[in-house]
């Protein structure tokens, strides 16, 4: 197991490389030039050529490029333009908010759909089946961005219950500001997980060992909790997985409506300043959180079915 | 016993008497849409970092809330030699919010620093080249040659005085725990979320601010800026949504304001490509825009049309008048210029900012009717700016604000050719403006100065390289028992003028 979760990782670094490449050229295409837009519209040209010196702009191609290697490698990833800070200091502010959601959002999805899936699994083929698989449409159907500002006025502003945004100080505190947020993001991945929990849970139930377990007279809760739940999780990791994934970066439009500081409003912050170091690092941060994931995701893969080698 | 007992009363009186305090410090609560990126005043050009700066700093001499003249900051009196070359300041009995005194040799080092090649404005103070300090509190500045915005630019945020000792020790540490002469002093921030500040109990004025506190929330969405207002949750919003002004100001309990910053909005007319090196055809395009409608469809009512691409500000000319919307002049231009059936063009527009993309949609429709047909380009910001800067456009949806209150710098923009934006990438050009631009910068502040602007407001008026269509207004709202907020012309606010009742 270590020796394969080490194999793994050094398959990491030609993936990485790949990706600071692709994204360093990418960026080299982009129109807009990040001097003049730091400067304001009304700079000199002497000033603007003072700033891209300043920030090596002006040198060749390569040696940018290993310049933002070193600062990879040293795991600043690079200066911001704007905010003058190491990129890694900036995502460490941020960060604990993205994990807070991730985290949160997840438990949220699986309180909903764990007892969704298993009722509508029981009652397969049944009214209630149809009933909450329409209802799980509906909801993978909602605009977040709508949904958003429908769960403000409805719980934050009507009814009182919850603040309409921003982060408080501590843990406690962000229980209640975070919870808005987290439902939103948990209420999507609670659909695709109740889908394909559901799908799972009616194929194992038809599987030969569930019937021997049945006839060696396991009683039928006994069966489920034992047999059929955790063999139809599994497709339940993979789900969790890609989300979580996405969640760290993708969660813009949720992070702004609620004021959230969070890793996905640093990044379109970033691409609208013009602030290519923090799109360059920030690309590059969440390929290795994608890589991290993904690795952990098969972990628990291969923790939860032996036949599983992480190979 | 007797000592012990007594400790116990003192701890308990101080408990109570700071139990006591807590309850009846007011704290300001503001919703802001930018997260202040820095609170060094040399290093930022964004308005969530000048905002804040200029609470918790000060200049010595300031806008006033007109924003068309200056007033005393901390500098009590001043005084400008015929020349224009020497500057003389008398200082106020001013502390640092530590207690320290504002001397002149803070002065000096700050402006200093302006200047120093750090300096994100620096071409802004260069002009003045020496500095003679004659007490602490008095200190006289030179200039080798006559420079007028000079003067005017010591009322910028980037000419905040700093505690001298405290910058050189600590360097840009000190931006992190900043001390300054202003209303406020930084209590803590948060990153993306919030700025808290407290009441700096050594400040100048006299009984303000009238808060203890005051919180600025960064809410980046508009809408969830409103929505915290409505829950109670912030007690000022700054730039609701201005489709939901009127929505707001009808609902118990809130009241919305607005004030006409240093904007003007207009179209850039690429005058090296025809049809528009012809001024008839320019002159058409303004006459065909029916700049009421645009205020009140595009902007919902809160601005104004715009006679000029000069923002309303010192030396304004307040008569001289938007072009009226006479489309049947319009077509008699057109036909004079050789284009009686019109003619089409592509329309540039930053596709991030919502107000000009229906701007663009509104000026398609009405260019329509002088037969002009538009196509639509929508570029995101930075493209547009690329697009516009290489000349590679027919017309542009653009703006321009002010960063001073002088209009040297804006008319240098706008007007003028060759200069930084050769006439902001229209290339249209004025000789005699040109030489007005030269001469106004030597001239004292004062009726002739103001005579130079007007003529070469007039002139850009005339020469039309724009289509002009309006100055939007900075709108807030804020809970009734807020008194005394408002937006400055300078875009910015004085929460030190704010109270809340009970």
């Amino acid at each position: 197991m270590f020796l394969a979760i080490s194999k793994r990782l050094l398959m990491l670094i030609p993936v990485l490389i790949g990706i600071t490449m692709i994204s360093f050229l990418l960026l080299q295409i982009m129109p807009g030039d990040p001097a003049s837009r730091a400067m304001g519209t009304r700079a000199s040209p002497e000033e603007l050529q003072a700033m891209r010196e300043l920030w090596g702009l002006g040198k060749p191609l390569w040696v940018q490029y290993l310049y933002f290697l070193r600062d990879c490698v040293t795991g600043s990833f690079g200066m911001s333009i704007f905010h003058k800070q190491p990129i890694i200091d900036l995502v460490a502010e941020r960060l604990p908010f993205t994990l807070a959601i991730v985290g949160y959002s997840t438990v949220i999805a699986l309180l909903i759909a764990l007892p969704f899936a298993i009722l509508a699994a029981a009652n397969r083929g049944r009214m209630l089946d149809n009933v909450i698989r329409q209802i799980f449409v509906v909801v993978v159907a909602m605009p977040p961005f709508w949904l958003c500002y429908v769960l403000i006025l409805w719980l934050a502003l009507r009814m009182g219950w919850f603040a309409t945004g921003g982060v408080g100080d501590g843990f406690v505190a962000n229980i209640g500001r975070l919870f808005l947020p987290s439902l939103v993001v948990g209420l999507s991945t609670a659909a695709l997980i109740q889908q394909s929990l559901r799908a799972a849970l009616i194929d194992t139930m038809k599987a030969d060992y569930i019937d021997t377990a049945r006839a060696k007279g396991l009683r039928g809760r006994e069966v489920f909790l034992r047999h059929i739940l955790p063999n139809s999780l599994i497709s339940t990791i993979s789900i969790i997985g890609v989300r979580v994934s996405w969640i760290i970066g993708g969660t813009v439009v949720v992070e702004k409506i609620f004021s959230v500081p969070g890793l996905g409003s640093l990044l379109i912050d970033a691409i609208v300043s013009r602030d290519l170091p923090v799109i360059r690092g920030l690309t590059v941060f969440f390929a290795i959180m994608v890589v991290i994931v993904n690795l952990i995701t098969d972990i628990c893969y291969a923790l939860a079915d032996p036949r599983v080698r992480l190979e | 016993m007797l000592p012990r007992l007594n400790l116990k009363c003192l701890l308990l009186a101080s408990a109570f008497s700071l139990a006591g305090m807590v309850a009846h410090a007011e704290t300001l609560r503001v919703a802001i849409g930018y997260d202040p990126i820095s609170l060094d005043p040399i290093a930022t050009s964004d308005n969530g970092s000048i905002w804040t700066q200029l609470l918790i700093f000060d200049t010595l001499i300031r806008p006033d809330k007109t924003g068309e003249g200056l007033e005393p900051g901390l500098a009590e009196s001043w005084t400008v030699s015929d020349d224009g070359l020497t500057l003389n300041f008398k200082l106020r009995d001013a502390k640092f919010s530590d207690g320290t005194p504002v001397t002149a040799a803070d002065v000096q080092f700050s402006i200093e620093r302006a200047a120093s090649e750090a300096s994100g404005w620096g071409r802004f103070y260069r002009p003045i080249t020496s500095f003679e300090i004659i007490s602490d509190r008095e200190i006289t500045m030179k200039l080798a040659e006559p420079f007028t915005p000079a003067f005017n630019n010591l009322a910028l945020f980037a000419a905040a005085i700093l505690p001298k000792a405290q910058v050189e020790a600590k360097g840009d540490a000190f931006f992190d725990a900043p001390v300054g002469s202003g209303p406020f002093m930084l209590t803590s921030r948060v990153r993306g979320s919030r700025v808290n500040l407290a009441k700096n109990p050594h400040y100048w004025q006299q009984g303000k601010p009238f808060v203890d506190e005051a919180v600025l929330e960064v809410v980046t969405e508009p809408s969830a800026r409103v929505i915290k207002l409505e829950a109670g949750e912030v007690d000022v919003a700054l730039d609701p949504p201005l489709n939901q002004l009127k929505e707001l100001d009808a609902k118990d309990g809130i009241s919305v304001g607005q004030t006409i910053p240093y904007r003007a909005d207009f179209v850039q007319l690429n005058t090296t490509r025809k049809p528009f090196d012809d001024e008839r055809v320019r002159l058409a395009l303004n006459h065909a825009v029916d700049k009421n409608a645009l205020v009140q469809g595009v902007l919902f009512g809160a601005g104004k049309p715009a006679a000029s691409a000069m923002p309303v500000m010192a030396y304004a000319d307040q008569n001289l008048a938007p072009y009226d919307y006479d489309l049947a002049k319009a077509k008699q231009l057109l036909a004079e210029a050789g284009y009686a059936d019109g003619f089409e063009a592509q329309l540039v527009v930053d596709s991030g900012a919502a107000t000009s993309r229906n701007a663009a949609i509104a000026l398609q429709a009405m260019l329509q009717q002088v037969g002009v047909k538009l196509k639509i380009q929508m570029l995101e910001g930075g493209t547009q700016w690329e697009t516009t800067k290489a000349g590679n456009y027919d017309m542009s949806v653009s703006y321009t604000t002010s960063d001073t209150i002088d209009p040297d710098q804006i008319i240098g923009f706008v007007a003028v050719n060759p200069e930084r934006a050769n006439a902001y990438h229209t290339e249209w050009k004025s000789d005699r403006l040109n030489a007005l631009y030269v001469e106004e910068r030597k001239t004292v502040n004062g009726d002739a100065r103001g005579a130079m602007f007007k003529e070469m407001i007039q002139i850009l008026h005339d020469g039309a390289p724009y289509i002009f269509l309006y100055h939007p207004a900075s709108a807030w709202a804020v809970q009734d028992k807020v008194k005394g907020f408002e937006i400055l012309p300078t875009s910015n606010f004085r929460l030190e003028d704010v109270q809340i009742e009970n």
